[in-house]
């Protein structure tokens, strides 16, 4: 094993050279930094070029340029990392410093709705293969894959912010809408329902029903411009969220799970003034935190409390149960923002941005209105490149499940009598999350390269930018320091998804054969 | 408790009143007093002198937090800030020139400390290296080490030129500049006011602002300082003045002392990439009086045309800027409550005909070299005739500005009297007139002359073409139809370091864009002086190189537009280069916003921003 670890490292450092030396050089040999100032027609041109030779050290051919770069980065080993001033007259550590924190809200947020969404998607179409929603998911997942995430981000602007925000000014959500909303949702239902005819139907009517009725109410009660849940309505959202959660992990048939669970769901709306109360006193993430803890600490309780045998499972759905319901408190509290956020001089009633990180002319002193307003920013750029990104975590899921379920072991577990449940949840879908890990862990070593195309369109400042800046402007510094963070990432990431592989799957065992 | 049916139907109907009344009332915007504008490069510092911070976004953002002496209006015309000060010549002869700098007496940095002369003697530290030698703040010239001050002003004709160092006043609020020669355009070469007191402070390590008197003394400490040539003090100044305002965020963190001005909105916060926020100069007296009813200026950066037009449609940008395409136009227009405003570039396309050797490049011996004298010549002329200006102007540029006619002066932009003047007898009327039909009969004949079956066998023409660049590939496209008519096979070389290549032997043909970045009496000289700095064609002409040396003095305009018809009849007879067109830039405001009228020089967009007004 350690043999195997310093023979990755070892091939990590040749690699590094030998790509940052490349790199160096293809980059340095295809733009002329003088170039602009070639085209001024000032009195004092020469001086400028001559002074901007002297600036990035241009009289020094770029193979020998590359060592004086290496020697500052090689300071890492005595603690004195230089990676070289930007042509920008900022330390390149400290553009990457404030790009990469940009780049990680950014994208990983998207990654991981991205994954679940992808996996849990995904592993409906697998238990409904073949059938309408599991072409309709592929016809859906193939279209979102071949879609440029620029062009998305273009419409998404257009309809979810522009006319979305023109459409708050008179909230009146007229009955094609209405209609329309009903359908779709309905067949969706319907859809991953699946079973006869005549369940299908119901199933339809019902989402048909509840949705366009859902939307109408919205509508009528102008409840877009001043959106809440209230007590009530959380109550009912967790007692169905200790029932599915319930379902998923243990069963139904598992009385203590599900008595902790209501007990935990309800527990939640207990909390629901005292929470709120806490939240308008004592803003900010320390005393959400603080709050996660003891809700925490208390799921455990009672899910000890409840149960006798077999307590692992039932914590941890309790500990699952409590998380969730009291994020409903949390959305509920950001939907009660909404209106003074959008009272805001700064907003003025066009909630939904389609460019920046943040509102700079807000004042940051509310923490809800200000975290608010960096969701509202994140929203469009998350919900364009989850839109890309989940196609192929769908196709994943569903091929690698299947193969799961065509396995000895899955039939042994059925031969013995095992729920479909127990199949699915315990057997199947573990075994499937494998090769979804490894996938995840290479994910998000690109994620910290940044996404070029995103940031641009959406005007976000993270990796991608500061990458582009480099090639742009011709800044080798910058751009060698972001090529060092990302490479460096992408060969660790493939290191630990091959640790993490031989972790999960007992099959496989890192270092041997060599 | 029971209700009776008249209260529950009075609870009901109280109920839904009230529950209508809130929908019904009208999300009201509130009264604007916010313009937010459109950049496409963050900035990069609060110093533009520079070369890391040097752009215009930067010359924008301090263009609103300093007041000087004059600035370019939309029409390019440099106008005189009376509130601010007065400048004058004061002795003019052809070895000795002066010219006398004065600040009205009551003007007040934002801190409240008063503008004297004193505040106007840091821009000879800026821009002369003798100076800077001779009080040992470094070479600006060297290869090697950077002056203390290393700033983008040295080498030019203010270096050149200047003798001795300013002089200050009795009464302190007066600068005498003395010049070896006549200057032209001298009142581009003054000195602009600075507020010495925060260096100096600052190179004594202070981090808040100082009283008035505390000011004063060190702007004292500062101009004993300079007349000393006291190098310790100085060289700590100008290591702030190089390094310390590389800043691109500010926020209440942030020296105080940095963000100094005297312009009519000051800098209140800045997140690095993103945006900069400006807000109202309580003190400000320097320029013209603000409008009033604008209190914050705040300029955001984005990078991507369409990210920002669409943000422009969301009401998150109240002007727009940006490179100009026949779709992004369209777009637009097409949103509701938006004006758009066309705007000329600085820059100019032209298509250039390699003449001689460039000096340090590889002897030209190409198609057109002057040596094979009425041959290259005739084949040059043809060249030029046969270059589809109309089309590119129909095709290209009319569709983002409306512009139909092609330029036809280099070294004046269309849309003042002088430019007809000097059009109607340049010489450019041999390239202009008849359809393009008729020019590419006489072009063909012209070189018919000397390769009679030149359509069977073309003459190969060596073009570097701009990589990078759709409108150029565009551009390259139809010349390369059109000159193939009359016998020239167009080769283009598409390169991305094309600028590097310029004045190259390889190449008999260039095109691309001059960029002005002031209007001065030389103009285009150093294009076509056989020594000028963008002679890329190796073009010499003992005449016009005559002509150009009389352009150093001051000249009224008849006379100098005199000049500029002589220089261009000569440039034309010897058909060394064409002018194409303008560039177009595409601005585009909130209707609400009044008195936004972009100029093509810098700082474009906010010269007046004291007349802006919802």
């Amino acid at each position: 094993m350690t043999a195997f670890i310093l023979r990755r490292l070892g091939v990590l450092g040749v690699i590094l050279f030998g790509s940052s030396f490349i790199l160096y050089n293809i980059a340095a040999i295809s733009g002329d930094p003088t170039a602009d100032l070639r085209l001024s027609t000032d009195p004092n041109r020469d001086f400028l070029i001559a002074s901007l030779t002297r600036e990035l050290q241009l009289d020094v051919p770029p193979p020998l340029r590359y060592f004086l770069w290496l020697k500052g980065v090689l300071g890492i080993f005595v603690g004195n990392p230089n990676f070289g001033m930007g042509r920008d007259g900022s330390a390149v550590v400290d553009s990457l410093a404030l790009a990469l924190p940009v780049t990680l809200r950014l994208v990983a947020a998207a990654t991981l709705l991205a994954a679940i969404l992808g996996i849990m998607i995904g592993i409906v179409t697998a238990l409904r293969q073949y059938s309408r929603f599991d072409y309709s998911m592929t016809f859906i997942a193939f279209l979102l894959f071949s879609l440029p995430v620029f062009w998305v981000a273009v419409l998404l602007k257009e309809y979810l912010a522009i006319s979305f925000n023109n459409f708050l000014r008179e909230p009146q959500i007229p009955m094609r809408w209405i209609i329309g909303i009903g359908l779709i949702s309905g067949l969706f239902w319907a859809s991953v329902i699946g079973g006869s005819r005549k369940t299908f139907w119901t199933a339809f009517a019902v989402a048909f029903a509840a949705s366009s009725s859902l939307v109408a109410i919205f509508g009528a009660t102008g409840w877009l411009l001043n959106p809440s849940l209230g007590p009530i309505v959380v109550l009912l959202l967790s007692i169905g969220i200790a029932f599915g959660v319930t379902q998923l992990s243990v069963g139904l048939i598992n009385k203590a799970a599900l008595r902790a669970s209501l007990t935990m769901a309800g527990l939640s709306v207990v909390a629901y003034y005292p929470v709120n109360w806490v939240f308008d006193n004592y803003p900010g993430s320390l005393s959400i935190f603080l709050m996660a803890c003891v809700l925490i600490t208390t799921a455990v309780f009672i899910g000890l409390a409840f149960s006798k045998i077999d307590r692992a499972p039932i914590v941890r759905t309790t500990i699952i149960t409590a998380i969730l319901s009291a994020s409903l408190v949390i959305v509920d509290k950001y939907m009660q923002t909404w209106k003074p956020y959008m009272q805001t001089d700064a907003i003025n009633y066009r909630p939904v941005p389609t460019v920046g990180q943040r509102n700079d002319l807000l004042d940051s002193s509310d923490f809800w209105i200000s975290s608010l307003d960096v969701i509202t920013h994140l929203f469009l750029p998350t919900l364009a490149l989850t839109l890309i990104g989940f196609a192929g975590y769908i196709r994943f899921a569903r091929g690698t499940l299947l193969e799961v379920l065509n396995q000895d072991y899955i039939r042994t577990a059925r031969a013995k009598g095992l729920s479909e449940r127990t199949v699915i949840m315990r057997h199947a879908f573990r075994n499937t999350m494998i090769p979804m890990a490894t996938i995840l862990v290479a994910d998000f070593a690109g994620v910290v390269g940044g996404a070029f195309i995103t940031e641009s369109v959406f005007a976000w400042s993270g990796m991608g930018t500061l990458a582009l800046q480099g090639i742009r402007s011709q800044d080798l510094n910058l751009l060698m320091g972001v090529f060092f963070i990302t490479a460096t990432m992408a060969v660790l990431a493939n290191f630990v998804a091959d640790l993490l592989y031989s972790a999960l799957d007992p099959r496989i065992r890192v270092g041997s054969g060599a | 408790m029971k209700f009776t049916r008249s209260a529950k139907f009075a609870l009901a109907t109280a109920a839904s009143a009230a529950l209508a009344f809130t929908l019904l009332t009208p999300a009201q915007a509130a009264t604007r007093s916010t313009v937010i504008l459109h950049e496409t490069n963050p900035i990069t510092g609060l110093n533009c002198g520079l070369s890391a911070t040097n752009s215009t976004t930067c010359s924008a953002v301090s263009y609103l937090q300093g007041a000087g002496f004059n600035y370019y209006n939309n029409k390019k015309e440099l106008v005189k800030n009376t509130v601010f000060g007065s400048y004058k010549i004061v002795k003019n002869t052809a070895t000795d020139f002066r010219t006398q700098w004065t600040v009205n007496p009551g003007r007040v940095w934002s801190d409240g400390t008063p503008i004297t002369g004193e505040d106007l003697l840091l821009s000879h530290i800026l821009s002369s290296d003798a100076y800077s030698k001779a009080a040992g703040l470094g070479d600006p010239t060297d290869k090697k080490t950077p002056p203390a001050f290393n700033g983008l002003g040295y080498s030019g004709v203010y270096a050149n030129n200047i003798v001795g160092d300013p002089v200050l006043s009795a009464d302190k609020m007066t600068v005498t500049l003395q010049f070896k020669k006549k200057i032209a355009n001298w009142d581009l070469y003054g000195p602009g006011p600075s507020p010495v007191h925060t260096l100096v402070l600052m190179a004594e390590g202070k981090k808040a602002l100082g009283t008035v008197a505390e000011n004063e003394a060190a702007r004292d400490r500062f101009v004993k300082a300079f007349r000393d040539k006291d190098t310790a003090l100085l060289k700590k100044m100008g290591d702030i003045w190089s390094k310390d305002y590389t800043i691109t965020t500010v926020n209440k963190d942030t020296n105080p002392l940095l963000l100094v001005g005297n312009g009519g909105f000051l800098i209140d916060n800045a997140v690095a990439k993103t945006s900069v926020t400006l807000k109202k100069n309580p003190k400000y007296n320097s320029g013209p009086a603000l409008s009033g009813s604008v209190d914050t200026v705040v300029f955001k950066f984005i990078g991507d045309g369409t990210a920002a037009a669409q943000a422009l449609a969301n009401g998150e940008l109240d002007v727009y800027a940006g490179q100009a395409t026949a779709d992004g136009v369209a777009k637009l227009k097409a949103i509701k409550n938006v004006n758009v405003v066309g705007k000329d570039e600085v820059a100019y396309e032209h298509w250039d005909l390699h003449y001689d050797t460039v000096p340090d490049e590889a002897p030209y011996t190409g198609l057109f070299s002057v040596k094979d004298g009425a041959r290259s010549k005739a084949l040059r002329q043809a060249f030029l005739l046969g270059i589809p200006r109309n089309e590119i102007m129909e095709k290209l540029i009319a569709p983002i500005n409306g512009v139909t006619e092609p330029i036809r002066s280099t070294w004046l932009a269309p849309g003042s009297a002088a430019y007809d003047k000097l059009i109607a007898a340049n010489g450019s009327a041999f390239y202009s007139r008849g359809t393009q039909e008729s020019r590419n009969k006489s072009a063909l004949a012209l070189v018919q002359k000397f390769y009679p079956d030149v359509l069977k066998n073309p003459l190969k023409v060596r073009v570097l073409v701009p990589g990078n660049n759709p409108r150029r590939a565009a551009e390259f496209a139809l010349a390369k139809a059109n000159l193939a008519k009359i016998g020239f096979d167009l080769v283009g070389d598409v390169r991305t370091d094309w600028p590097s290549k310029l004045g190259n032997s390889d190449y008999d043909v260039y095109f691309f864009a001059w960029v002005a970045s002031s209007v001065t009496q030389r103009q285009s000289a150093e294009v076509f002086d056989t020594d000028g700095g963008n002679n890329i064609t190796g073009y010499s002409n003992k005449a016009v190189d005559a002509i150009i040396d009389t352009l150093d003095s001051p000249l009224p305009e008849p006379q100098l537009i005199a000049k500029y018809i002589q220089i261009e009849r000569l440039t034309n007879a010897d058909a060394v280069t064409i002018g194409v067109f303008i560039h177009p830039g595409v601005v585009a405001v909130n209707k609400d916003l009044k008195n936004v009228k972009p100029g093509p020089l810098s700082p474009t967009i906010v010269w007046n921003y004291w007349e802006w007004s919802y």
